[in-house]
C-alpha cells in the first residue's frame, strides 16, 4: 500500500511538472542561452580563421631598422621587410600612412624594448606587427644557431609529465579531482535551482488547503519522501538538458570554439573518491530537503520561508569563501570547523574529496553525520508536516509541535 | 443516473462493507470516551464521549467554535488529543490501515493548479483505486453534478460551489464505509445543497455510516437518525433526533399574538416576529401557566399550540445565552 502510494506521489508530482508550461520555459531558458553563445563563437571564429587565412597571403611589408645585427636580411626580405637607415623617416612615413609599419630592433634585444610602429588595425589585430617582429627575430636566431632542437630547448617549448603516488597508487593531480568535483557540480545545482522548489512544494499543501485531505489519505512519510523523490529526478531530468548542449559543443565544435582536448582516458577514476562523493551528496542532499520541508511546514507564508532559504543558500556558499585555505591548509581550525558543521559539510568535505585531502576517518564521520542527521532533520519534518501544517495561517510553534507529537 | 452512481466500483472489495444493521452485535464504528483537548492553556473539549453505530446518519453539532473540527481531526490523527480515547473500527485511525475514509475538511481546499480529472485521479490512485477506474467513476460523477465540461479545467478556474462538487466527489470516490462531512452544504446554492443531500442520502443507502457537522438544523432532521450536542466542551444531549427534543421538555409554545411578550423564569423567547412568536418552556410548568401569565401582562393571543421543539429551538435554547455573556470569542466567525 504504502510502496504502491509513493509510486503514485511521485508520477503526480513528476508528470504535473513537467506538464506546465512554465517549467520547460526555464529549464529550456539555459540550454538556449547556452546554444546561442556557441552559436555565435562558432560563427565568429569561421569568420577570423578565414580572415587569417587571406591575410596569410597578403604578407605584411614594412622597414625595419637592426641597431643589433642580429636579424638575418634574407629572412627579413621573406617576411616582408625592407631594411632602412634613417628611423625617424620610417616612423614618420608610418604616421602618414606612407608605409605600413616600421620595426626598430635595439642593439641589446634582450635588454631594450623593440618598438614596433604600424597603421591602426583594430584592437584585433594590431597585434599581428608585434607577432610577426618576433617571429622575424626568432627566425634569424634560429639560423644563427643552425640546429632546431637545440633552438626548442632553448626557448622551453617541450613537455614535462608528472605521475605522482599516494599509498603505493597512481594519485590524481589535478585530472584526479575532476570526477568527484562534479558531485559537488550536482550539489550545487540541485540545491540552488530545486531548494526553491521543495519548498514552494510543501508549502502549496498548505497554502490550498489540501493537507488535511492529504494527511487522511496517505502516511505524511510517503507523501515527503515521494516530493523529495520526484524532485531529484526533475534536477536530473533539468540536468541532462543543461548539459546536452554543453556536449554537443563540445563534441561537433570543439576546435572552433577552441575548447582544450580533454582526453577522458586521462581522467583517473578512484572508486574510493567517487563513493565517498555520492554518499556525501546524498546525505547533504537529503539533509538540505529536509530542513526545508521543515521550514515549509512551520511557515505560514513562501515570503516568510524564503528568509530560511537565503539563509541556507548562504550556508551553502560561504565554504567558498575558504575556499583557497580549503585548498592549501586543509587542517586549519576554519576548515575543520566547515568540515563538521553539518550545513556546510556537503560543500566543504566533497571539496576536500575532490583534493584528496579528506582522510577516511573524516570522510566516514562526516558522512555518518549527515545521514543521520538529515534522518532526525526528515522525521522532524514529517512530524512537523503532520501537526504543523494544519496551522493554516500562523507560524507552528516547535514546543506545541513536540508536546503533541509525545502525547 | 442517480443509482448509477450508486453501483459500487467492481474494483473495490464489496464484502468490507458490512450493511446496515447486519452486525447488530458489533461494536460501533466510532468510539470516542473521555475525550480531552487543550491548545495551551485553553481547554476546548473538557470531557467528550459518543458512539457512532454502523450504517447509522450521526449529527455532530455545537455552535461556532465549539470545537465540532477539531474533535473530527482528533478522531482522524491530524490533532493529538490531550486525552481518552478516540477510535475508529476499534483503533486510532490511520490511512494506511485501509479502512475506507471519506472526509470533507472545513478548509475546503485540493491542487488549484491542476486539472479537475488529474486531481481527482491522483485521489483515487491514492484510496486504491485503479487508473482506469478512477477515470471512469470521475467522469460520471462530474456528469451527474453538472461538471461535465470542466473536467481538463484548472481547478482555480471554477467557481467555489463547482469546487466544493468536485470535492464532494474526491470524497466518495472509494465508495467509503465511514464519511465524516464538516458542514458539507457551506457555500452551495439550494439547487446544490438538494444535489448534495441526495448524494448524502445514496452513500446511506449504499450502507455507509455518515457523520456530518451541520448549521441547518433542517438537514438534521431529515437525515440524521442521532445527534450530539456540544456544548462548553462537554455533551449537552446525545441520542436519537427524538430522545433530544424530548429531553427538552417536549414543549415549544408557538404564538399569534399582538402586544408585549414579558420576560419570564418559565421560557425564553426563540423567535419574535411581529405577530408570531415561539417560546421554549424552561421550566417544568404547565402550558396554561404560561398562556395566562401572557394575558395577565396584557398580550392579546389569537393562537396558542403547545408542541415538540423543532432542532432549531432546541439550539436556541442551548446556546442563546452564549453570545449574550461573551461566551464564546469565536462565535459569529
Ligand atoms: N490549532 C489550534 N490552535 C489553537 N486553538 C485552536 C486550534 N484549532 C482550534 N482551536 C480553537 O478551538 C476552538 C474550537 O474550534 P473548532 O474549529 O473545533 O470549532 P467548531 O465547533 O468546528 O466551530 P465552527 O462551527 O465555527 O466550525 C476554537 O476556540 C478555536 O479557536
Ligand atoms: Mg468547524
Amino acid at each position: 500500500m504504502a510502496r504502491h502510494n509513493l509510486g503514485t506521489v511521485i508520477s503526480f508530482e513528476v508528470t504535473r511538472t513537467f506538464k506546465k508550461k512554465q517549467f520547460w520555459l526555464t529549464t529550456l531558458l539555459v540550454p538556449v542561452i547556452l546554444g546561442i553563445v556557441i552559436a555565435l563563437i562558432v560563427i565568429s571564429n569561421t569568420t577570423t580563421s578565414s580572415k587569417v587565412d587571406s591575410q596569410k597571403d597578403a604578407t605584411l611589408r614594412f622597414t625595419y631598422s637592426d641597431a643589433s645585427g642580429r636579424i638575418d636580411p634574407t629572412l627579413a626580405t621573406a617576411f616582408g621587410g625592407t631594411v632602412v637607415a634613417d628611423e625617424a623617416q620610417a616612423i614618420a612615413d608610418v604616421k602618414s600612412g606612407r608605409s605600413a609599419a616600421h620595426f626598430a630592433y635595439p642593439a641589446k634585444p634582450t635588454k631594450q624594448a623593440t618598438m614596433v610602429y604600424g597603421a591602426d588595425l583594430g584592437i584585433f589585430d594590431n597585434g599581428k606587427y608585434s607577432s610577426v617582429a618576433t617571429q622575424l627575430m626568432v627566425a634569424s636566431a634560429q639560423a644563427e644557431i643552425g640546429d632546431q632542437t637545440l633552438t626548442g630547448l632553448a626557448r622551453g617549448s617541450f613537455q614535462v609529465d608528472a605521475i605522482t603516488y599516494k599509498d603505493g597508487a597512481v594519485s590524481g593531480g589535478f585530472l584526479g579531482a575532476v570526477a568527484p568535483l562534479l558531485f559537488l557540480l550536482i550539489f550545487y545545482v540541485v540545491i540552488v535551482m530545486l531548494g526553491n522548489q521543495m519548498l514552494t512544494s510543501t508549502l502549496e499543501e498548505k497554502e490550498s488547503r489540501v493537507t488535511e485531505m492529504i494527511l487522511t489519505t496517505l502516511n505524511p512519510t510517503t507523501l515527503i519522501t515521494g516530493k523529495i523523490v520526484s524532485l531529484f529526478i526533475i534536477g536530473l531530468v533539468q540536468m541532462v538538458v543543461f548539459i546536452l548542449p554543453v556536449l554537443v559543443g563540445y563534441l561537433f565544435f570543439r576546435t572552433s570554439l577552441s575548447l582544450p582536448d580533454f582526453d577522458i582516458s586521462q581522467l583517473i577514476v578512484n572508486p574510493g573518491q567517487m563513493v565517498v562523493g555520492a554518499l556525501l551528496l546524498i546525505g547533504g542532499f537529503t539533509l538540505f530537503m529536509g530542513t526545508l520541508v521543515a521550514a515549509g511546514a512551520i511557515m505560514p507564508t513562501a515570503k516568510e520561508a524564503s528568509q530560511v532559504f537565503g539563509i541556507m543558500m548562504a550556508l551553502v556558499f560561504v565554504p567558498l569563501y575558504a575556499a583557497s585555505l580549503v585548498v592549501s591548509d586543509p587542517h586549519a581550525l576554519i576548515v575543520q570547523l566547515f568540515t563538521f558543521f553539518p550545513y556546510s559539510a556537503p560543500v566543504t568535505a566533497m571539496l576536500r574529496n575532490g583534493l584528496g585531502s579528506l582522510g577516511p576517518v573524516e570522510s566516514g564521520i562526516v558522512i555518518a553525520e549527515l545521514f543521520i542527521l538529515g534522518g532526525i532533520v526528515l522525521r522532524l519534518a514529517v512530524q512537523l508536516f503532520r501537526y504543523g501544517s494544519v496551522e493554516y495561517s500562523k507560524k507552528v510553534s516547535l514546543r506545541t509541535v513536540f508536546a503533541r507529537s509525545r502525547g | 443516473m442517480t443509482s448509477a452512481l450508486l453501483t459500487p466500483l467492481d474494483t473495490l472489495d464489496r464484502q468490507a462493507r458490512p450493511a446496515a444493521g447486519s452486525r447488530p452485535d458489533a461494536e460501533p464504528l466510532v468510539h470516542i470516551s473521555n475525550f480531552r483537548m487543550d491548545f495551551g492553556r485553553s481547554t476546548v473539549i473538557r470531557d467528550l464521549s459518543f458512539d457512532i453505530n454502523r450504517g447509522e446518519t450521526f449529527g455532530f453539532l455545537g455552535s461556532n467554535g465549539s470545537g465540532k473540527t477539531t474533535t473530527i481531526r482528533a478522531l482522524l490523527g491530524i490533532y493529538q488529543a490531550t486525552a481518552g480515547v478516540l477510535h475508529i473500527n476499534g483503533r486510532p485511525f490511520a490511512p494506511e490501515d485501509g479502512a475506507r475514509l471519506g472526509y470533507l475538511p472545513e478548509e475546503r481546499g485540493l491542487y488549484k493548479k491542476e486539472s479537475v480529472i488529474d486531481v481527482m485521479v491522483y485521489f483515487g490512485r491514492l484510496k486504491g483505486l485503479r487508473k482506469a477506474a478512477a477515470v471512469a467513476w470521475s467522469h460520471e460523477y462530474l456528469e451527474r453534478v453538472a461538471l461535465g465540461d470542466k473536467a481538463k479545467v484548472r481547478l482555480d478556474k471554477l467557481s467555489g460551489g463547482q469546487q466544493q462538487k468536485v470535492q464532494l466527489g474526491v470524497t466518495i470516490m472509494n465508495d467509503p464505509e465511514l464519511l465524516i462531512l464538516d458542514e458539507p452544504t457551506k457555500g452551495f446554492d439550494p439547487v446544490n445543497r438538494k444535489l448534495l443531500m441526495d448524494i448524502i442520502e445514496d452513500q446511506k443507502r449504499a450502507g455507509a455510516t455518515v457523520l456530518m457537522v451541520t448549521h441547518q438544523m433542517e438537514e438534521v432532521e431529515r437525515l440524521c437518525d442521532r445527534v450530539v450536542l456540544l456544548k462548553n466542551g462537554e455533551v449537552e444531549a446525545y441520542g436519537t433526533v427524538e430522545a433530544v427534543q424530548d429531553q427538552y421538555g417536549g414543549t415549544v409554545v408557538r404564538l399569534q399574538y399582538s402586544g408585549e411578550i414579558p420576560a419570564s423564569v418559565h421560557y425564553v423567547v426563540t423567535r419574535r416576529e411581529s405577530t408570531y412568536a415561539e417560546l421554549t418552556v424552561t421550566a417544568p410548568v404547565d402550558e396554561a401557566l404560561i398562556l395566562r401569565e401572557l394575558m395577565d401582562a396584557g398580550v392579546t393571543v389569537r393562537g396558542f399550540t403547545a408542541g415538540r421543539p423543532s432542532l432549531d429551538d432546541i439550539f436556541v435554547a442551548v446556546y442563546g445565552d452564549q453570545n449574550a455573556a461573551g461566551a464564546d470569542e469565536t462565535a459569529g466567525e
